[in-house]
């Protein structure tokens, strides 16, 4: 039973993560209709710019904090110097255009940090607590806690705020909100900036866990299983969509891959299955869309003829 | 003068969708703007609030120049409008969209700021309900989703989210068309209403000569984009000018 708690526990800690990240996604999606491939990119560049500020000597949290809000900056030129002069694009167009900027940073961030993993920074001290037997390392609670409030937070403001409302009111309908006197280039300059922020943390909190590469990125790609899971265009949908998945993967990990490896061994000459955690994830795409389009929470589109 | 829009302009490829319009509104006044469908009434209007940019001409609001400024910018200064086709939305509450209104007003003092932000949320929301909702009979759909309501509530609900926003100035596009008879007494009570207790002056596009003639001061005929008549209800029924554009006379 513990050992069972245990791979919760971690698979929570982990898919906490994922869901801030995937809030960064939806709420980009929502305000300005593109699905952005770039998240990915900005939950490394965040990893990489905290290991920065603190190898100039910061404290781990002004170096934290110091990542979310370079990350702000460039989720915001992002959205000023890509976005926007491609506002009347075909949205296909901006998406491989976002494609192109993971691409860029990929190779920015190789160019600067080369291609080795590196030891990322003590941010929480080493140890654990022991809770009924669950040994929980300082690196996953902190991880758990911060993804969670943050996440949780970001919902209430998103909620319950005069800017939130704005921000609703801007990816609900933009020409409505254009239309009514929103400033909406703002509300997106707005979205693209918090939403990277988020990654950028989101990717400080992996690199914790996992350590620093430029595999980080590909992290981006685990949180599209997790946005469509949560349904495109909601909010709390990604939140729980992205527990859901660290915990399943973390399953997977413990328990289906062992089972499975022992079975392959005693009817086949293979000996290892590999890594199943991260197929797991795009069986969920591929089941979702098949079954539920429009994911758990999501609005099934309608189209009048 | 309040509002003065001199030789207003806007082209859409071969046709001349307003065509030198030219029309003064005093502080307080509502000035009815009628015409047969196609005669740029809504195109005017969508030209004063910034959605459209017009060719040429001149928009002047208290003598400071609206023109080619954005829709943003001119609902700050009080220019507020609502649309004939409401638009959809979806996750936002009935009172969602009076906050987003109320959010625009600018003429709040700095201690009516402090205060409302001592004020706690649901006070807040009790006041924008008392002040703006109930006069609109919206007080019960306060929470419901825009969405879910009939179209004239809906209709009702954008005059409400315009009159949260302070309106100087406020130009409303068929407020009443579509509406049913009921409905649209209130809604024409509230423009009454409106201009009575904020002082502001309104431009109406509507076709109901009926509510027209009972709201408005004065009346703006328009055809082919261009002003052809304005003056009291009684002088527009007899101008044969009129009478030929809407009846089609010799």
């Amino acid at each position: 039973m513990t050992f069972y708690l245990q791979l919760a526990v971690a698979g929570i800690a982990v898919g906490s993560v994922y869901a801030l990240i995937a809030i960064g996604i939806v709420l980009i999606y929502k305000c300005s209709g593109v699905v952005n491939f770039a998240q990915g990119a900005f939950v490394m560049l965040g990893a990489y710019f905290t290991y920065a500020l603190t190898r100039l000597g910061l404290a781990p949290v002004a170096a934290v904090l110091g990542a979310m809000l370079a990350m702000a900056l460039v989720g915001m030129l992002t959205e000023r110097l890509v976005l926007r002069p491609m506002m009347k694009a075909p949205v296909v167009a901006i998406m491989a255009v976002t494609l192109g900027i993971l691409i860029l940073t990929r190779a920015v961030c190789l160019a600067i940090w080369g291609p080795d993993q590196i030891a990322f920074p003590k941010l929480f001290p080493d140890g654990a607590v022991n809770i009924f037997d669950v040994f929980i390392t300082y690196n996953y609670l902190a991880a758990a806690l911060l993804s969670v409030c943050l996440s949780l937070a970001f919902l209430a403001f998103y909620q319950f705020t005069a800017i939130g409302l704005k921000q609703r009111c801007a990816a609900d309908n933009t020409r409505a909100a254009l239309a009514i006197g929103i400033h909406t280039g703002n509300q997106n300059s707005l979205a693209w900036s918090m939403s990277a922020a988020l990654a950028g943390l989101g990717g400080t909190l992996l690199a914790t866990l996992n350590g620093l590469s430029l595999g980080l990125s590909d992290i981006g790609l685990v949180a599209f299983p997790v946005i469509v899971l949560g349904g495109l265009t909601s909010l709390s949908g990604a939140v729980v969509a992205g527990l859901l998945l660290g915990v399943l993967q973390a399953f997977t990990d413990g328990i289906l891959t062992p089972w499975f490896e022992t079975f392959l061994r005693a009817y086949t000459r293979i000996y290892s299955a590999g890594a199943l955690q991260q197929v797991v994830p795009y069986m969920i795409l591929v089941f979702v869309l098949l079954v539920r389009p429009q994911g758990i929470f999501g609005r099934r589109g309608t189209e009048r003829l | 003068m309040a509002l003065r829009v001199r030789d207003l302009s806007l082209r859409f490829g071969g046709v001349l969708a307003v065509d030198s319009m030219s029309i003064d509104v005093a502080p307080g006044e509502i000035v009815g703007l009628i015409g047969p469908n196609g005669a740029g009434k809504t195109t005017f209007i969508n030209c004063v609030s910034g959605n459209y940019r017009a060719d040429a001409g001149a928009t002047e609001w208290h003598g400071e120049s609206l023109f080619g400024k954005r829709p943003h910018e001119i609902i700050r200064r009080g220019v507020v409008r609502t649309f004939q086709n409401v638009a959809s939305l979806h996750d936002l509450t009935v009172l969602d969209v009076v906050k987003l209104g109320a959010m625009m007003a600018t003429d709040v003092g700095l201690g009516e700021r402090l205060s409302a932000m001592l004020r706690s949320e649901q006070a807040r929301n009790a006041l924008l309900t008392e002040t703006i909702l109930r006069p609109l009979r919206l007080a019960d759909v306060a929470d419901h989703p825009l969405q879910s309501l009939s179209y004239g509530l809906r209709k009702a609900v954008d005059l409400a989210r315009a009159l949260a926003a302070h309106p100087r100035l406020l130009l409303l596009d068929e407020p009443v068309a579509g509406l049913t008879s009921q409905e649209g007494a209130v809604m024409s009570q509230a423009i009454r209403d409106a201009r009575d207790r904020l002082g502001c002056s309104v431009v109406m596009v509507e076709h109901k000569m009926d509510v027209v003639n009972a709201t408005c001061d004065r009346i703006v005929v328009m055809a082919a984009g261009a002003k052809i008549f304005e003056g009291t209800a009684a002088q527009v029924q007899v101008d044969p000018e009129v009478r030929r554009v809407y009846l089609g006379e010799p």
